[in-house]
């Protein structure tokens, strides 16, 4: 679960680490009050409140190269308009898609006098394993940028679960950031008390981009991300409080609620699986015969009839869908109830492109039968390869 | 022969109350493994399918003799029971659950170092060995006794691996688990498998995200006298850095595609074919 950063800055707070002062409006003149609030005099920072980063360089829709989500304001007087240029319009940047996301609040903040400004990261390594803390000096806009940097250009520093940072390892930041050894103690506290948070919270993710070391040698986070481990947000339930269902499209939303995964890509094929290793090999078989997903839905675990059919409607009405690939493996799931949940959808929905269908395991028969029995058009096949092919080669029937 | 679970295990279940170990437990017992007792919390001195339960590991082990466990407990349940199963030294724990906290797999990696445990799983259906033993939840039907060791880090996909090699049987196949991190990787079990007089070849199955594969065909590379491996890497459609657990590796270990991952393997000997329904060929090439 991914939070905002003006959720995050909070968070952040609530464990002892230093923050700009700041505060979230809703409207343009909520902002100018809380921008007086904050502070007698500018400059003041506005920050569109979106879940996605890379906002500074982004532009809002219909105005590519014009200003960005993230900019500084000297004058009280022109917070109002720019405010009104970001509040409820569309923002996107080279994280939200082409898409971008509506940005319902802004966020406004002192402006902070820093002197030097660093990116540090914390993420689990899992081939170690070892939560770990890494340090840049260089800009970076979105953590994936690490997988190219060469080494030597930023640090990695593993940390012990139960050790906690050790002075050697503070020092070794220091070092590559050349920063003298007066730094030790506020670098200390400042990554303790973020390795604190990352672990009390069960955070998976936890970037602080940049972090800002101010003139009396205090680090503050200027901007900050946190990312939640879904599996342990039943020991969070405030954490849980502060999801916002509007960064989530409407079909994940609701394939969510019945307790299955949905995603989609930029393909034509609507994918129903259950099991994420199969999700895989459905998409890598349908591209191997030239194909691509526009969207998969995970019904692993789904035993409810009426969730199942429902789950399959999100498929079969994604306006983007002209087939539609059925990969079951029955196990604890019976084959019989997709079935069952495939007519139910269809006499709800129709079914108006090619499906094909593939079941193995428990109650396969029986499921066939009762397909066949319905009349729909659909066409079977016996493993993954065959069902790929007969897909595209209706697919292409279809055009 | 087979690979860490034979007709001699002595296996017990933690969690043998719960609805889904009821069903599972049946299922294995009447294939013959060897079930010998059970835990459950506040049900010890009960009788679950003629077994004794017992309160906690601690207390099984001064009654019982077993050397391998189950879990059917919940996800949030599952470090607990690792540290119950670590603290009384059982040799083989095998954990179904799906969901558990990343979280507490530090945590029980970090105990697991250095124990005399060793963990399969989480988020996996298990282990099974064709007639012999069925620690989890593979179905038995789908399995014969055979040649061939099948290696999975995705559950589902596992299922596939068996279909493909019907033809031949399987020694043991071993879920591996779909999490991030998991008790055991490819190498501990190859190595076994490498052993193992049964098993005259091996099929991995692999995944886009995490760096497990690379270290399976750095293994594998290693090997002077090796049984041929054919390997399925799953993902190569997937959108780069499509989920987060695929991004932290990438980001801590430097760029490595499905792609590059088929390479390695390659290099390292593996047979690596690109569609999952080429297993059953790639393995008759082989005239085993």
């Amino acid at each position: 679960m991914n939070i905002h950063e003006y959720q995050a800055k909070k968070v952040l707070a609530q464990y002892g680490i230093n923050v700009p002062k700041g505060g979230i409006a809703y409207t343009p003149a909520e902002a100018k009050r809380v921008a007086q609030k904050i502070s007698a005099r500018g400059p003041w920072m506005l920050k569109a409140q979106i879940q996605a980063g890379a906002r500074a360089n982004g532009y809002f829709s219909g105005k590519k190269g014009g200003k960005g989500g993230i900019r500084q304001i000297t004058q009280i007087a022109n917070i109002p308009n720019e405010a009104s240029q970001m509040l409820n319009k569309t923002l996107i940047t080279s994280q939200t898609g082409p898409h971008g996301r509506l940005v319902s609040k802004v966020y406004v903040e002192e402006f902070a006098d820093v002197k030097h400004l660093f990116y540090a990261g914390m993420i689990i390594d899992s081939s170690a394993p070892a939560i770990t803390l890494l340090i840049s000096d260089d800009i970076i806009e979105n953590i994936i940028q690490f997988a190219d940097m060469g080494k030597g250009k930023f640090l990695r520093i593993p940390l012990h679960y139960d050790k906690g940072i050790s002075d050697e390892k503070i020092y070794e930041i220091l070092n590559f950031l050349s920063l003298d050894k007066s730094y030790l103690q506020s670098f200390h506290d400042f990554f303790g008390k973020v390795l604190f948070t990352f672990i009390n919270l069960d955070a998976t993710m936890i970037e602080i981009n940049p972090v800002g070391i101010t003139p009396e040698k205090k680090l503050l986070a200027i901007d900050a991300k946190i990312n939640f481990d879904d599996n342990a947000l039943f020991r969070h339930p405030d954490i849980v409080k502060m999801h916002d269902d509007y960064e989530e499209d409407e079909r994940t939303l609701r394939a969510k609620r019945y307790g299955f995964q949905y995603n989609e890509f930029n393909g034509n094929i609507g994918c129903i699986i259950n099991g994420e290793g199969l999700a895989l090999a459905a998409m890598d078989t349908i591209k191997s015969h030239g194909g691509g997903l526009a969207c998969s839905l995970n019904i692993k675990g789904g035993v409810d009839k009426e969730k199942i059919a429902n789950g399959i409607k999100l498929i079969m009405t994604n306006p983007r869908i002209e087939g539609v690939f059925i990969n079951i493996l029955g196990g604890f799931m019976r084959c019989n109830m997709i079935a069952e949940g495939i007519i139910s959808a269809s006499q709800d929905v129709g079914l108006s492109v090619p499906m094909v269908v593939r079941f193995e395991g428990t109650n396969k028969e029986e499921a066939i039968a009762i397909l066949q029995q319905s009349n729909l058009p659909v066409i079977f096949a016996e493993n993954t390869d065959e069902a790929a092919e007969k897909l595209i080669a209706q697919m292409e029937v279809n055009d | 022969m087979s690979v860490l679970a034979n007709k001699n295990t002595r296996i017990l279940v933690q969690g043998i109350t719960g609805t889904q170990a009821s069903f599972h437990v049946r299922r294995a017992l009447a294939g013959g493994t060897q079930i010998v007792a059970g835990t459950s919390p506040k049900r010890g001195g009960e009788e679950y399918f003629g077994l004794p339960v017992f309160n906690n590991l601690r207390e099984a082990k001064k009654q019982i003799e077993f050397d391998s466990c189950v879990q059917f407990v919940p996800a949030m349940g599952v470090k607990a029971a690792m540290r119950e199963a670590v603290e009384a030294e059982v040799e083989l724990v095998v954990s179904i659950a799906q969901g558990v906290p990343v979280h507490d797999m530090l945590e029980i990696k970090s105990m697991l170092k250095g124990s005399k445990t060793m963990m399969i799983g989480p988020n996996t259906p298990g282990i099974i060995t064709p007639e012999e033993a069925s620690l989890g939840i593979f179905p038995e039907n789908i399995v014969s006794k055979g040649c061939i060791g099948i290696i999975s880090r995705a559950s589902t996909l596992s299922y596939e691996a068996v279909l493909e090699t019907q033809e031949f049987g399987q020694s043991t196949v071993i879920g591996l688990g779909d999490d991030m991190i998991i008790g055991s990787d490819y190498r501990e079990i190859m190595q076994r498998f490498m052993a193992d007089e049964a098993t005259k070849a091996l099929v991995i199955i692999g995944k886009a995200d995490n760096s497990y594969e690379q270290a399976a065909a750095e293994y594998y590379a290693s090997l002077e006298n090796k049984k041929p491996v054919v390997a399925f890497v799953a993902g190569i459609a997937l959108p780069y850095g499509h989920t987060m657990g695929y991004a932290h590796d990438i980001i801590t270990h430097g760029r490595v595609t499905v792609t590059d991952k088929k390479n390695i393997m390659r290099e390292s000997g593996m047979i690596v074919v690109d569609n999952i329904n080429d297993i059953h060929k790639a393995l008759a090439d082989l005239h085993l």
